[in-house]
């Protein structure tokens, strides 16, 4: 049985590998020489690493759809790299690959790593990829870092669910559409989100 | 060093000379054991590999089991898509196209083009896979929108906002 199984996981590899010639394929057509040789070393480095791989790839076909150049191509992947890194460092080498991408976006968008660190540790074995979604989206919008993620940290810590976190993100976006203060309205929106679950508002 | 003993040699060597009495069916059999390996091919090869042959047909089987599990079957399938519907409001566009880390950022991918729906209404439903994912429409091919009702991503690297989706997995 085992040794069934196994040559079933070797086909399944098989397939997955047909898939990455799909996107090296791509970065044939999409990308000039010298960007492409640049860019399959990062992705290639980041595959070593076991980061998730292609979040760079991704990175290098959004900037060739927006007609970037090969330097400033090389250069955002070159960043998101170091963000990849630096965010499953803070969230714990068990991440997800969606959890270490959302983090990165998080850290790109100016959260401190702590505040990664410390949301993985007050949410042991949660899936993480929609609070750091909604926790770069409040910084998107105007939110302070730091005020965005202790929303994000209480939230969790209470228990909200990801559907929750999608609601919240609304009422907190609504609430900035229509002229209030990003870090009032993301604090007041939290301190409901943690009554409605039962909780004790902080702050 | 042992002298050799001419005569016993010449003995061993002329009855090892000796014609091998064959009955009358040899040739027959051998040429049915030829024919019964040729008719199984597999049997031919066997005594290269060093495994029962039980193991090299079920080898067969499990490659077989594991393309169709991963080509066929949804559930064995690591990233089963989900109908993920996108809306823009833009009453000026001529054309409206959503693009992102689910097509290879391609901004000619039909299955992601958006029809207007009327009052400037473009919408589209596309199959995207579980996890999380960056994206943004492109209006009148030369314009990049971040979706106004998502969450913002920001990833200015190239000038241009992107708006982040996370798909659930469906189990």
């Amino acid at each position: 049985m085992r040794w069934f199984l196994g040559v079933v996981a070797l086909s399944a590899m098989a397939v997955a590998a047909s898939a990455q010639e799909a996107w090296r394929a791509r970065l044939d057509s999409e990308l000039d020489a010298a960007t492409r040789v640049a860019v399959l070393a990062m992705v290639d480095s980041a595959r070593v690493a076991r980061l998730p791989a292609m979040a760079l790839v991704n990175k290098a076909l959004e900037g060739a759809g927006k007609r970037a150049s090969g330097a400033q191509i090389v250069a955002a992947v070159q960043s998101l790299g170091g963000e990849l890194r630096a965010s499953r460092t803070a969230l714990g080498h068990a991440s997800r690959p969606d959890e270490i991408t959302a983090g990165a976006h998080a850290l790109h968008a100016g959260v401190d790593a702590n505040a990664l660190g410390k949301l993985r540790r007050v949410s042991v074995g949660r899936e993480l990829t929609t609070p750091l979604t909604v926790l770069t989206d409040l910084v998107a919008r105007g939110v302070p870092p730091a005020a965005a993620s202790d929303a994000v940290i209480t939230l969790t810590q209470a228990g909200l669910r990801d559907a929750g976190f999608s609601k919240f993100q609304q009422a907190v976006r609504l609430d900035i559409d229509h002229g209030a203060d990003p870090a009032s309205a993301t604090r007041i929106r939290a301190r409901g989100a943690v009554i409605g679950r039962g909780g004790a508002p902080r702050g | 060093m042992p002298e050799i003993d001419h005569n016993k040699l010449d003995e061993v060597v002329s009855e090892l000379r000796r014609p091998t009495p064959l009955d009358a069916s040899f040739d027959r059999r051998v040429m049915r054991a030829i024919r019964a390996v040729a008719m199984r091919p597999l049997r031919l090869i066997s005594p290269l590999m060093p495994m029962p042959r039980w193991r090299v047909w079920s080898a067969f089987a499990a490659v077989a089991a594991g393309m169709l599990a991963v080509s066929v079957i949804p559930a064995f399938r690591s990233n089963p898509a989900q109908p993920v519907q996108f809306v823009l409001v833009a009453p000026e566009a001529s054309t409206v196209q959503v693009v992102g880390d689910f097509n290879g950022w391609n901004a000619r991918h039909a299955a992601f083009a958006a029809e207007n729906r009327g009052g400037g209404v473009w919408t589209v439903t596309a199959p995207i896979p579980p996890g999380h994912h960056r994206y943004a429409f492109l209006v009148d091919d030369s314009l990049w929108v971040p979706d106004p009702t998502a969450p913002r991503v920001a990833d200015e690297d190239f000038g241009h906002p992107n708006s982040a989706l996370v798909v659930e997995s469906a189990r």
